[in-house]
């Protein structure tokens, strides 16, 4: 017998009762359905989080001073950095192959109190922080765009201010025409000292707080004056460097190297990584419920298979005494149960896909009312969930086979003839 | 053992079955032999052991002494895969309730030895085509059993039994769920067939009046052949 004879015969078998065949591979289907919504949703969300993650840079090295022990004694004292991020080290970093950039960031604590003041015009003061621009953008807020001018100052002298706060100090012009106007920053210590930096605005930022950017080295000088501590660089450096490496594995040397000089490291990474450990563990709890299912819809078809068995027994009886083997027979049954398990795979397998195409639609119209901007699938397809969605119906359909075509396999052709 | 012109010899063929403390002998030490090209009609009442016997010379079932040859073939000690390469290839069978596969047109149900066997659709169908003609059955070949009468099936079932030009076909009273006039046309197609095409038949019947369509009358009581009768048959009696 040849498998096309198989398949041809197993075929007219099931389609002689269409309706039971349905129902039982429908055990199959809702089986299979929940496995490819469940591992769709998971992996589709897995995706989306990369894409935004992918967005951020994943060669993108976040790097810290460490901060030395504090001893009971130097309790209020400003701790004393282990390492420090000197100039000298973001020349080194530039310095090493394949790093695309160092950014040395200044972190201008908000407890600095500095106002924003229109030289010439008393009344127009506000106070301000200083935006440290760390470089990486919160994939749940729309990034900050350059309104007029840059977006981040070049020059020492410049500064960038977000348009908000510019309408607060009264300047409602357009804002291309405030390119190149003068302001101050005027800081102010509790002990009642005062000191004012004088910047040309070169960019408005939509930022939507009142914050400026300035260069490191200004922002640095605020500090310094502020802790009156005039060579501040030189003994704690900057507050972070932003390295840009060229790929993944250079950034994965990378943070290896710098924990290794004790530096505090941050890559996004790590993140990604613990991520990906907890969406393994969803996965397989959501798969789980779809297996549940499945192990049911095995005993359905086993269930289907014995009664048509019993059913067929002179049939069965007539084959083997016209010269069938019990392989043919065991064959038979078997492509009967795997054929029910594969229509009901395919038929879970589109089920699944049409749900998940709908969710998609409901899921994107929500997140654009909320005006989240993350787009994507959430339920997501991947080429091995097809596969695996077809070969595991297949495999129930087989495994649920095993018994009863061993069972048909076993009849006496004699007895099976007389049977009723 | 097995040469001369026998096809089927059986000596001292017994089969026993074990029904608790009962032994129930079905058959209680057979000798036979049938000659190739011959019908013979297997007769006695119910339970002398025609259907065992039947069983036992096409390979479905096993004795449990004594020996049964088919042709250079001992049937009791070969293997259950010399068995079915048996019955697929050199046997026919023809039961009293047709047996035909219900999904299956008459063509399929006529090619399926051949499709055991391996054998290409197309070949199968030419084959099945063939034999279907020669039961008078040439127009039927696309319907299903449901839509043939009682007879029609039978002869799809016999058209079956000769598809792989078997040297022995077995009925079990094949024309019992036929009605007499059906049955006449059933019994003459068979004894027809032996004729042509030197095939051995050995048919089961307990009704005397097909029985003596035969060649040759073996009367069964006891599980044991009480006599054996040969058929004089004159050349106006056949037609
Ligand atoms: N599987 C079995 N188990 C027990 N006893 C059996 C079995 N098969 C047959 N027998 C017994 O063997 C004897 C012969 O049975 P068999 O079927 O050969 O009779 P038969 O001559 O064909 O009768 P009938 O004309 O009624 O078909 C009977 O007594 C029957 O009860
Ligand atoms: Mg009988």
């Amino acid at each position: 017998m040849t498998f096309g004879d198989i398949l041809r015969t197993a075929w007219s078998n099931l389609t002689r009762r269409k309706v039971r065949t349905s129902l039982t591979s429908l055990g199959v289907t809702v089986g299979i359905f929940t496995i490819v919504v469940m591992l769709s949703l998971g992996v589709g969300v897995q995706r989306v989080i990369q894409q935004q993650f992918d967005a951020i840079g994943l060669e993108n090295v976040v790097v810290q001073p460490r901060d030395a022990e504090r001893n009971p004694y130097t309790r209020y004292v400003r701790p004393e950095r282990e390492v420090v991020i000197s100039p000298a080290k973001i020349a080194e970093w530039q310095q090493m192959d394949d790093i695309v950039s160092v950014t040395p960031i200044v972190d201008v604590n908000e407890s600095i109190s500095k106002r924003l003041v229109l030289p010439g015009d008393a009344a127009a003061t506000i106070a301000v922080g200083v935006d440290p621009g760390i470089g990486i953008n919160n994939p749940f807020e729309t990034p900050p765009t350059a309104l007029a001018g840059v977006l981040r100052p070049t020059k020492d002298g410049e500064i960038v201010i977000s348009q908000r706060a510019l309408r607060r100090l009264g300047l409602t012009a357009e804002v291309n025409n405030l390119i190149g106007q003068k302001v101050q920053l005027i800081m102010e210590t509790p002990r009642g000292e005062s000191q004012s930096f004088d910047y040309t605005l070169v960019g408005v930022s939509s930022v939507d707080n009142n914050l400026v950017a300035l260069t490191p080295n200004d922002s640095i000088a605020l500090k310094a004056w502020w802790f009156n501590e005039p060579d501040l660089l030189d003994k704690e450096g900057y507050d972070y460097a932003l390295i840009r490496a060229k790929d993944l594995n250079v950034a994965r040397q990378l943070t290896t190297q710098l924990r290794a000089e004790r530096f505090r490291v941050q890559s996004v990474e790590t993140v990604l990584e613990l991520a990906s450990k907890i969406f393994l563990v969803i996965n397989i709890m959501l798969g789980s419920v779809g297996g549940l299912a499945l192990f049911v819809a095995t005993i359905g078809i086993m269930n289907t298979m014995i009664m048509a068995i019993y059913e067929r027994t002179r049939e069965i009886g007539t084959l083997k005494a016209i010269g069938a083997s019990r392989s043919n027979i065991r064959t038979l049954f078997m492509t009967e149960a795997g054929l029910i398990g594969l229509f009901g795979g395919i038929v879970g397998l589109l089920g699944g896909w049409g749900v998940g195409r709908i969710l998609n639609r409901v899921a994107l119209a929500y997140l654009e009312r909320e005006e989240v901007p993350i787009r994507g699938d959430f339920f997501y397809i991947p080429p091995w969930l097809i596969g695996l969605a077809i070969g595991f119906g297949l495999v129930v359909g087989i495994v649920a086979g095993l018994y009863p075509a061993a069972r048909a396999a076993r009849l006496d052709p004699i007895k099976a003839l007389r049977h009723e | 053992m097995g040469q001369s012109t026998s096809l089927i010899r059986t000596t001292k063929l017994q089969r026993t079955y074990q029904m608790g403390k009962n032994t129930v002998q079905a058959l209680a030490g057979v000798d036979l032999e049938i000659e190739r090209g011959t019908f013979v009609a297997l007769v006695g009442p119910s339970g002398s052991g025609k259907s065992t016997l039947l069983n036992v010379i096409g390979g479905l079932d096993r004795p449990s002494s004594g020996e049964v040859w088919v042709s250079d073939l001992e049937l009791g000690q070969a293997p259950d895969k010399k068995l079915v390469s048996f019955r697929r290839d050199r046997v026919g069978f023809i039961f009293q309730s047709f047996n035909l596969l219900p999904t299956n047109q008459a063509w399929e149900n006529v090619a399926l030895p051949l499709m055991l066997a391996g054998r290409s659709r197309s070949e199968r169908r030419k084959r099945a085509e063939n034999l279907l003609e020669q039961v008078g059955l040439g127009d039927r070949a696309d319907h299903r059993p449901a839509e043939l009468s009682g007879g029609q099936q039978q002869r799809v079932a016999i058209a079956r039994a000769l598809a792989n030009d078997p040297v022995l076909i077995l009925a079990d009273e094949p024309t019992g769920n036929l009605d007499s006039r059906t049955g006449r046309d059933v019994l003459l197609l068979l004894q027809r067939l032996v004729r042509e095409q030197n095939v051995t038949l050995l048919m089961v019947t307990h009704d005397m009046n097909a029985a003596s369509y035969a060649d040759r009358i073996v009367h069964m009581r006891d599980g044991k052949i009480e006599q054996i009768e040969t058929i004089e048959r004159t050349a106006e009696a056949v037609a």
